[in-house]
């Protein structure tokens, strides 16, 4: 009967309308609870789907990569504490970069000896590709992709230009948002301290 | 200080006390009214705007913020949200459309490109951000912002409007109000009318510079000395096969006219459409299927020019046949082999544009990409875009001494433009004088329809770029008799984002996470394709682990892009979004996997030479185990609920645009849509790479060759690719990930390779041509959706115009590749 193909379509849609309401019943009365959001976010999720941001987030997996970071040790000796770059300037982000969108000054000594220290560095977030290769292949894990993507701002010329200041961030953020990357690498380079030793 | 708004305030005779009083309640509920009524228009440029459907599905839902109507009409839209590349070919349309809206009107800048030019900025047909024009509100980084992002944004306005008083706004002020913004012309490169006067000035200090010597002038005077144009060679000793096979040409056609050289022919340019031909028609050759024609230009060398084909046989299936055709610097010409197969009609187009090489005897031999009229042929290894700064990266600026400087600060005319001295050449060119030539109205031989009675006037309809359901910034000019369609001219370019030139710039890596952004619905099939090409290139194994996570990705990413192209599909036929919206739904919880896994949910830059990025947990299997085996297939048998029997869909679709096996072939139809008109040719099958042949799945057929087909097969293929799925996750053994240690730099063998992949789209190709050093000599992609559009025209001829939509949508393009 001519029909019938779109009766059972609609069949469909019912049915999703359903499932949204049945899925409500079983997480009531707190249907916006972590439970609810991780639950229907699942693959094994029915019915309503959605993320009520900004109220609720959607969390980022620890592998996610946005923009890169610099990181800095805090070493505390006695009373004084030191900020220590563990970039060494040695350029191979730069030069793995894709679209060439990292810019660093190596610093140098009185002498004009170069230092294994950068004196400037920056990136133009506004070219960078978010593809990570920065920091896959940065050999003392000093540059990191960030998990934050909250950057939405009213202008660009100044403020899309990073520069250290602005990149830097402490190795306990870095722990704190790749954990499993963090002790990997940190592990790694125990173990090449200890055969160095 | 008292603004005039004020003091119109003032001379209401209100005291001071009254208007404060009045100002506040008035401005929340004049801000509460804008903020929560934005209406954006259905406009996307790039991948950009796949996030923003996503932000617009169900899992973000963009309705929550009173955005929920994307008006197709400017006229109806306050709020431009720029998603993606803004190439040159594209901008006179934004700013008209900006133009349209009435205020007030707000924009956002939606990633990298849209802000900047982002990761293509160097390329020569990329406008270094929207705000050149037009005046932005908010800016969202990322590559591409993720969905939640967008919403940030979206968040800012809003923000931004709640801070706006009514008596400061500009558009209730006659003398404040924003005047329309000038359209950009298309000259020998794109034109800012604003800038004329700049721009003459220029001129004529670069004139005065080259009348004394003092500056090179014009483009590709100077040839590269450097070592990065270092000609490819490799041992060119002819392999038994070609050898046999030159003998028996020279043998058939005449003497000399085809030289082998180890795996291919070098065909004499005079004697190309006899041997064509006879390669074709040989009944024990039957090379039917001309899949990829592209030039490369060996600087140096003479003869100079080179253009490739890369012939297949789709009775006898295996590896291609390679021709070559060489021709000089000066004048560089070649027969057109378009007679012989059609499929080589937008190819030599391409050649063409971007090679500057003409093909005799070709029907319609202009521009395709760049418009008519650009200047210069950008492919050529003289040529230098705008912000060029070395042959190859990684550029010396960069590092140790890298002291930022802004690309727009290094050329005279402080952005991505060049113009030349003399345009056309022989005359100094007048930016003022000068007015764009008018466009070329399509010319049709007229052709007698059988059904057609009444005899009407011809008229000529636009559709695009800016169009909801051309799929992107696509573009057709139909030629109508009355409502039935007798031509069909597709216009492309729109986001020509000159991956091939900056390919050949980039070192071997640096291409993985451009190809992301090709066929941006299918980042992991993009990354496979090359992967395997270079692979081949360098003769590396990869490990099995990563074997089967190559696959899995792979088939996932099939499934989701078969699911979309349904949705996508109905919504052309006015579906209102329900199978779309299903297919996002799904689409979210693969990229889930796919964000997991290599960190991006869009852009994935996963697989390696060698192997792939990171390891999986197993936690991660066990989901995608699920999603395979219980959720895809369920999912997959409620799609086919919903649409198969549907009888409006089948009245649309059953028996309308049917297209024959041979016609296919000879239109260079690969995938789908291949398979649909009954030819089994499935790569995975002819030519299996990867671990495909370990697997059990059928190759599904269809035999009606009309939209319905094209419809099914799709789904059809998603339920094969499910299976294979399951049989991988199953299968997948534990072990190393990479072959040797991950490399920055990669050196590759000289020699040159074409691998292509079953895409969801058809047949994927990378023609890859190294000089053993650390970058492509010649990069370059054969894109599915691209040849695939060849034979629009062909199988639109006859129908309605609300065909026309659905046989676009039935083709399943995507811009980014279309256009690279």
């Amino acid at each position: 009967m001519f029909g019938i193909g779109i009766a059972k379509g609609l069949a469909v849609t019912f049915k999703h309308f359903i499932e949204t309401y049945l899925d409500d019943l079983k997480y009531f009365p707190r249907r916006y609870s972590e439970l609810a959001l991780e639950s229907r976010q699942s693959v094994r999720g029915r019915g309503l789907f959605t993320v009520q941001y900004p109220e609720q987030e959607r969390p980022v997996p620890e592998a996610f990569r946005f923009l890169p970071f610099l990181v800095y040790d805090i070493q505390v000796e006695g009373d004084t504490t030191r900020h220590v770059i563990r970039c060494t300037a040695c350029g191979i982000c730069a030069r793995v970069c894709p679209p060439q969108c990292i810019w660093i000054v190596r610093a140098q000594d009185e002498k004009g000896k170069p230092l294994t220290a950068p004196a400037e560095f920056h990136i133009d977030i506004d070219v960078c590709m978010n593809c990570g290769f920065c920091a896959e292949f940065c050999p003392f894990d000093s540059i990191v992709m960030d998990h934050e993507y909250k950057l939405a701002d009213y202008e660009r010329q100044v403020g899309h230009i990073y520069d250290l200041q602005k990149l830097l961030r402490p190795a306990g953020y870095y722990a704190r948002i790749r954990p499993t990357q963090y002790a990997a690498r940190q592990a790694a380079k125990r173990e090449g301290a200890a055969k160095e030793g | 200080m008292t603004s005039p708004s004020e003091q119109r305030l003032h001379s209401l005779m209100l005291p001071d006390d009254w208007r404060n009083m009045l100002a506040t309640p008035i401005n929340l509920v004049y801000n509460w009214g804008r903020m929560y009524s934005l209406w954006p228009l259905a406009f996307g440029l790039a991948c950009c705007a796949i996030e923003m459907m996503a932000t617009f599905a169900a899992r973000f839902d963009l309705g929550r913020f009173g955005a929920e109507l994307m008006r197709p009409s400017p006229r109806q839209a306050d709020l431009l949200i720029v998603s993606g590349t803004v190439t040159k070919k594209m901008v006179p349309q934004i700013v008209r459309l900006y133009n349209q809206m009435p205020e007030p009107k707000y924009v956002i800048a939606m990633g990298a490109c849209a802000s900047a030019g982002g990761p293509f900025k160097e390329g020569y047909h990329v406008v270094s951000g929207i705000d050149k024009f037009l005046p932005v509100d908010v800016y969202i980084p990322g590559c591409p912002p993720t969905p939640q992002a967008l919403l940030e944004g979206f968040l800012r306005l809003q923000d931004k409007i709640k801070r706006q008083s009514i008596f400061e706004v500009p558009w209730y002020r006659k003398q404040e109000r924003n005047e329309a913004i000038p359209i950009p012309l298309h000259g020998p490169d794109l034109i800012d009318p604003r800038r004329i006067s700049a721009i003459k000035e220029e001129l004529a200090r670069q004139r005065a510079a080259y009348a004394q010597g003092t500056s090179p002038g014009e483009q590709g005077s100077a040839v590269p000395s450097d070592k990065a144009f270092k000609l490819p060679v490799w041992d060119i000793t002819p392999l038994p096969f070609a050898q046999a096979l030159a003998e028996r040409l020279n043998q058939a056609i005449g003497d000399g006219c085809v030289i082998p050289e180890k795996d291919i022919l070098v065909v004499q340019p005079a004697r190309l459409v006899e041997v064509a031909t006879y390669l074709r028609d040989a009944p024990d050759l039957d090379y039917d299927l001309l899949s990829n024609v592209t030039g490369a230009d060996y600087l140096g060398r003479d003869p100079r020019f080179e253009v490739v084909y890369h012939l297949y046989s789709t009775s006898r299936g295996g590896g291609p046949l390679v021709l070559k055709a060489r021709v000089p610097e000066e004048n560089p010409e070649l027969p057109s082999l378009v007679p012989v197969w059609p499929s080589a009609n937008f190819q030599e187009r391409e050649v063409w544009d971007l090679f500057g090489i003409r093909f005799t005897g070709h029907p319609n031999l202009k521009r395709i990409l760049l418009w008519e009229g650009f200047h210069g042929h950008p492919l050529r290894k003289d040529w230098r875009e705008p912000y060029y700064e070395e042959p190859v990266k990684p550029f010396g600026s960069r590092w140790p001494a890298g002291h930022y400087q802004s690309a727009e600060a290094r050329t005279p005319y402080n952005d991505n433009v060049s113009y030349p001295l003399q345009y056309p050449p022989g005359a100094d060119w007048d930016p003022e004088l000068w007015s764009p030539p008018e466009e070329e109205l399509p010319v049709v031989d007229y052709r007698d329809l059988p059904n057609l009675h009444i005899s009407t006037d011809k008229i000529v309809v636009n559709v695009g770029p800016q169009h909801p359901s051309t799929h992107g910034v696509f573009r057709m000019v139909l030629t109508l008799d009355g409502e039935t369609v007798l031509h069909v001219e597709p216009v492309v370019g729109y986001l020509h984002r000159n991956h091939e030139k900056i390919g050949e710039r980039n070192s071997w890596l640096m291409n993985m996470p451009y190809t992301d952004r090709l066929d941006y619905l299918n980042a992991m099939g993009n990354n496979l394709g090359y992967a395997i090409a270079v692979e081949r290139l360098m003769g590396i194994e990869v490990p099995e682990r990563a074997e089967y996570l190559r696959v899995i990705m792979a088939e996932l990413n099939r499934v989701f892009s078969h699911m979309s192209f349904a949705g996508f599909l109905t919504n052309e036929l006015g579906s209102a979004f329900t199978p779309f919206l299903y297919a996002f739904k799904e689409r979210e919880l693969i990229l889930d996997l796919f964000e997991e896994a290599s960190g991006s949910r869009m852009m994935c830059n996963y697989m390696r030479f060698g192997g792939v990025a990171n390891d999986v947990s197993e936690d991660w299997l066990e989901r995608a185990r699920y999603l395979a085996r219980e959720r895809l297939p369920r999912k997959l048998d409620e799609f086919e609920q919903l649409l198969n029997e549907n009888e409006i869909l089948i009245s649309r679709l059953k028996g309308v645009s049917i297209l024959t096996p041979e016609k296919a072939v000879a239109y260079g139809i690969t995938g789908p849509i291949l398979r649909s008109t009954g030819l089994p040719y499935d790569i995975r099958r002819v030519e299996p790479y990867s671990i495909y042949d370990r697997f059990d799945f059928k190759v599904p057929l269809l035999h009606n060759g009309d939209l319905y087909d094209r419809y099914l097969i799709r789904i059809l293929e998603a339920r094969e690719a499910v299976k294979i799925l399951n049989q991988a996750l199953d299968q997948i053994p534990k072990g190393p990930i990479q072959t040797g240690k991950k490399a920055w730099q990669t050196r590759v063998p000289a020699g040159e390779v074409y691998a292509r992949i079953e895409h969801p789209k058809g047949e994927l190709g990378y023609y890859l041509v190294s000089n053993g050093s650390s970058n492509p000599w010649r990069y370059r992609v054969r894109s599915p959706s691209f040849i695939n559009l060849t034979a629009l025209s062909e199988m639109c001829r006859g129908l309605k115009v609300a065909d026309v939509i659905v046989v676009l949508g039935a083709l399943d393009i995507v811009l980014g590749e279309v256009d690279r």
